[in-house]
């Protein structure tokens, strides 16, 4: 009897102990929210702020006495176009070069696989200059397709994909083909919808990791035209240093999409990390 | 038997070939001979200097310190990664229940941008901000976290190893989950202690998910760019200024276009070398524990 | 069926891209006989507002013209933006906040637009200058070579705003004016309300070089009354002057007086009782600190100097004045559109009472302090008044297109180690000259 309450107070303990630190790891994600709808005596005051108002959010995108708003809603959509499309673009060049590694035979494939995997470990940091030149050059500075176009490829889908596509046994595309079906429809009737979960991880990594990219963004986007939000965050840091409950706002709503979208996929999130870490 | 077909795959790997001819093998060919010249992006002269961007950044000190700062950060930042996931993967990997959900929780700072994590460390670091008051208020302790080098380099270490915790702690939960829980138990039997049982046990059965977290770690520490350009601007004194930030602001700040493309190429040299000895020592360690 | 609709998502999304990018293109050149202008605003929030209201009213009279508004970025300063704008060929027609000698580097690789010179800009050039009473005033921004690159638009003292509120709880009834006063002030503060400090400033540890214009150059201009840093390709700095200021920084620092970690706001909310202020700060201040009332909570005055000056009138200080240029790649059609418009907007004085109420920006007219339209807002505004007052005692930036390599040296070799105490005053002027001197 000692035995079992011993255990469950061990349990309770670490419950608590995980909540904690859990509680400690998300804090300036809640920092974040509550300061955006802190009074402004209050933001960047105390850690849980004592006072609120919506002034930040107001003030956010209204065109105040002293200041005309910055393009918050456009940077927004920016984001929300310039991620969509690329992403959408990754995932379906991924699948398609995928296909073709783990389940087409042809001349050159060894040579192809061993480039992808050594572009993977090759410093990107080289190309970035290069690349600008090339977006000036063809006159794609300030454009969507400046930003999408060049990072429109992802070698990790890729390898992710591959090495997934690989465990579908082969007989199942063979026996597809006998019904007369194309390869094209073979790989998206078929193949595509037996990867949901690693599609769904895939997904999310590369959705996060476009839709908070600094460097090529703010090296691309000269306007408000194309200016994404993160971009625009980051070049307000200065201008509007002295506003830092609008800045937080803006923060807010840059982050919680992700947020939602991530929680939304969460159950298959568990499911397909569980497969990519096998 | 898998069907030999060299239209269809060339067909279906076109999208990558394409790409990785236009933005990859074009701009490496370019960066090459960018190195070599003067150019400043507006002129509309390029002298071609040979060697001398590559003699001028051997020299220059700037350089140096961004060699050694990214050294600094892969000291403190890896460490500090390693510990925040494995507490991550510990306490999930001790929960009966709701493992998913916790994993889930625990993910979110992955979510994160490093523009808007560094808007609210600016804030909440600032010498009246709420945590800097309190420390001087309680303890008299006066840090100058961002306008110290030391300080300064682990701030930022602090917000990428908290970026990357959630993620790595998965990685890590899993390879918990792979251990089978007869080796402990046999191990308890001959009477092995808690923390002779993390060395002798834990640590040589997760390592294949160390591996994995140890190579994205150590890559990240060489790509530092976003909190450093956003926070200290490579500050204080360059005792933050990384590669990326270094040849950021050469190429698009002063406009040396060829003696940013120099430093890049010196860059990718220096991290494609030390990544590959560390991956060797690493394997080294698996092979010490008979993973191959 | 599953891949028919992926088809057709893919088409949609490809079109919305190239649809996209084709209506960006499309709004940038000029269409039938409109034209299409692009002014990017300073990245000070009210100038935007300022611009844009400008713009609205310009084209309501001109409806073939369009203007287009923007904040310049800071990516990570507004200076490298420009200049990587103009590389990518995407600068705009126009921009303000160009100091002289930023435009003496733009002017250098032709990137701006010689407006006494150019077909197009020649006669409206002219009568914008008249238009607005700036005869005398443009005479300092006419460059080496005899041309004018830039029309200005305000140019603001540097001045030190102080907490009167904190002093006379620690019982300092008079305005600081010299090195001793503020010593005194120090003191008093350590005996009576030691949370509070007499300085906190992040920026003077930022070696970037423009900030060297907000907190060097105002104490420099003053203890040195007025004597130039550079002049032209010499350096003919104040050596004197320069070590006393670098000697009165590192003592406010190493009392703990002076705060160089990053703080917010750190003399509107009470922490610091003195700051270098430029006016741009009061609509911030009318928003967000509505408690802050001049001769009450707060004053305005001179930049404090040694104390063998305690007797100077006109105490000299940094003149931040600015103007607006127009750039190389503009055609011929939107050179003289842009012209149109700073003519529109400077040739109507209530214009400028607007810029003075919106942004509190002096105008670089030649009757700023004597035309009487301008009267009712200084009256209204007496803290404004200072500024206006001291016009007369404040000194330009250097003409050097270098600034920005010097103001660099100035800052790493010279005032960061001397104030935090890594050099002696006289051992960081003398490395400083050193480093500048290689450098011209």
């Amino acid at each position: 009897m000692v035995g079992t309450k011993n255990k469950t107070l061990k349990v309770t303990l670490n419950y608590i102990f995980t909540i904690v630190f859990l509680l400690i790891m998300i804090f300036p994600f809640i920092y974040l929210v509550l300061n955006s709808f802190a009074s402004w005596d209050q933001v960047d005051k105390h850690l849980i702020p004592t006072s609120y108002s919506l002034r930040s959010w107001q003030w956010l995108f209204s065109n105040s006495v002293t200041v005309a708003p910055a393009p918050w809603v456009q940077a927004f959509l920016h984001t929300f176009i310039v991620s969509t499309i690329t992403v959408f673009l990754m995932m379906l060049f991924a699948v398609m070069v995928a296909y073709a590694l783990a389940k087409i035979e042809f001349r050159g494939k060894k040579l192809v696989d061993n480039f992808i995997l050594f572009q993977m470990f090759f410093p990107g940091i080289i190309l970035l200059i290069p690349q600008f030149l090339l977006i000036t050059k063809v006159g794609w500075i300030d454009t969507f397709q400046g930003m999408i176009l060049p990072t429109a490829v992802s070698l990790w889908a890729i390898f992710m994909y591959t090495n997934f596509f690989k465990a579908i046994p082969d007989t199942l595309i063979e026996s597809a083909k006998l019904d007369g079906a194309t390869d094209m429809q073979i790989l998206f009737k078929i193949v595509v919808p037996m990867s949901k979960s690693i599609t769904t991880v895939i997904f999310l990594f590369l959705y996060t990791e476009r839709w908070t990219t600094l460097l090529w963004d703010m090296i691309v986007s000269k306007s408000d035209s194309t200016v994404t939000l993160n971009v625009l965050i980051s070049q307000m840091f200065g201008p509007y240093g002295t506003y830092p409950g609008p800045m937080y706002a803006a923060s807010v709503l840059l982050t919680l999409p992700l947020i939602l979208l991530f929680l939304l996929f969460s159950k298959n999130f568990q499911e397909g990390m569980q497969y990519t870490l096998k | 038997m898998k069907r030999r077909n060299n239209k269809l795959g060339w067909l279906f790997t076109s999208p990558y070939l394409i790409f990785t001819t236009i933005f990859f093998l074009l701009p490496l060919f370019w960066s090459f001979w960018l190195a070599l010249t003067n150019w400043n992006l507006i002129s509309p002269e390029i002298k071609f200097v040979g060697l001398e961007n590559f003699i001028v950044s051997f020299k220059n000190a700037k350089i140096h310190q961004a060699f050694f700062v990214t050294y600094k950060f892969l000291i403190v930042f890896v460490p500090l990664a390693l510990i925040l996931s494995m507490l991550v993967a510990v306490l999930v990997n001790r929960l009966p229940k709701f493992k998913g959900v916790f994993l889930v929780a625990f993910f979110l700072p992955y979510l994160s941008s490093g523009v808007v994590t560094s808007l609210i460390v600016k804030g909440i670091l600032s010498y009246n901000g709420p945590i800097s008051t309190w420390l001087r208020n309680s303890f008299g302790w006066d840090v100058d976290w961002l306008g110290s080098p030391t300080a300064a380099l682990i701030v930022v270490s602090v917000m990428i190893a908290w970026k990357m915790s959630g993620y790595y702690g998965l990685i890590l939960v899993s390879g918990l989950n792979s251990i089978n829980t007869e080796i402990y138990e046999a191990a308890a039997l001959d009477g092995v202690n808690g923390w002779q049982r993390f060395w002798k046990i834990t640590v040589p059965m997760l390592y294949p998910s160390l591996y994995t977290v140890l190579i994205l770690a150590i890559g990240v520490s060489f790509g530092i760019f976003t909190e450093v350009y956003q926070l200290t601007g490579g500050g204080p004194n360059g005792a933050t200024n990384t590669w990326q930030m270094e040849i950021y602001n050469q190429a698009f700040v002063n406009l040396k276009s060829g003696y940013a493309s120099a430093i890049a190429l010196i860059a990718a040299v220096v991290t494609f070398l030390s990544i590959g000895v560390l991956r060797n020592l690493i394997e080294k360690w698996g092979k010490h524990y008979g993973w191959n | 069926m599953k891949f028919k609709r992926l088809a057709l998502l893919a088409a949609v999304c490809a079109t919305t891209l190239f649809g996209l990018a084709a209506c960006g293109s499309k709004s940038s050149e000029q269409s039938g006989d409109k034209t299409t202008i692009t002014f990017w605003a300073a990245p000070n929030p009210p100038q935007v507002k300022y611009w844009k209201k400008m713009a609205t009213e310009f084209e309501k009279k001109n409806p073939k013209i369009t203007v287009k508004v923007s904040q310049m970025k800071e990516s990570p300063t507004s200076e490298a933006t420009i200049q990587s704008a103009i590389a990518s060929g995407t600068a705009p027609t126009m921009s303000e906040n160009i100091t002289r000698s930023f435009a003496a580097q733009l002017a250098k690789s032709k990137a701006i637009v010689p407006l006494n010179n150019d077909e197009s800009t020649k006669n409206l050039m002219n009568d914008v200058v008249s238009g607005r009473n700036m005869t005398k005033t443009i005479k300092s921004w006419k460059f080496s070579d005899g041309n004018q690159f830039v029309v200005p638009l305000y140019s603001n003292p540097m001045l030190v705003g102080w907490r009167l509120d904190t002093l006379k709880k620690i019982g300092i009834d008079s305005v600081p004016k010299t090195y001793s006063d503020v010593q005194k002030v120090a003191d008093a503060l350590k005996a009576k309300d030691p949370s509070k400090v007499v300085y906190a400033n992040p920026t003077v540890v930022d070696p970037t070089a423009y900030q060297r214009w907000f907190d060097f150059f105002p104490f420099y201009d003053a203890a040195s009354n007025g004597a130039s840093f550079i002049n032209g390709t010499k350096f003919v700095g104040d050596k004197d002057a320069g070590v006393t200021v670098f000697k009165f920084m590192q003592d406010l620092y190493q009392d703990k007086e002076l705060i160089t970690k990053k703080t917010t706001d750190p003399f509107e909310s009470g922490l610091s009782v003195m700051n270098i202020i430029g006016p741009w700060t009061f609509p911030n201040w009318a928003e967000k600190y509505p408690n802050l009332k001049f001769d009450d909570t707060y004053t305005i005055t001179s930049v404090p100097v040694p104390d063998e000056m305690a007797d100077a009138d006109n105490v000299k200080t940094y003149a931040d004045a600015k103007g607006v240029v127009l750039y190389a790649k503009a055609t011929n059609a939107q050179k003289k559109a842009a012209m149109k418009f700073l003519k529109f907007v400077m040739s109507d004085v209530n214009n400028d009472v607007s810029l003075l109420k919106l942004t509190s920006l002096l105008p670089a007219r030649d009757d700023a302090s004597t035309n009487s339209a301008f009267k009712n807002y200084f009256e209204s505004n007496p803290e404004m008044k200072v500024y206006a007052a001291n016009v007369p005692n404040a000194i330009p930036a250097m003409d050097n297109a270098d600034y920005n390599t010097l103001q660099e040296k100035l800052g790493n070799d010279g005032w960061i180690p001397a104030v935090t105490g890594k050099k002696t005053p006289e051992k960081a002027w003398a490395d400083m000259v050193k480093a500048i001197k290689g450098a011209l």
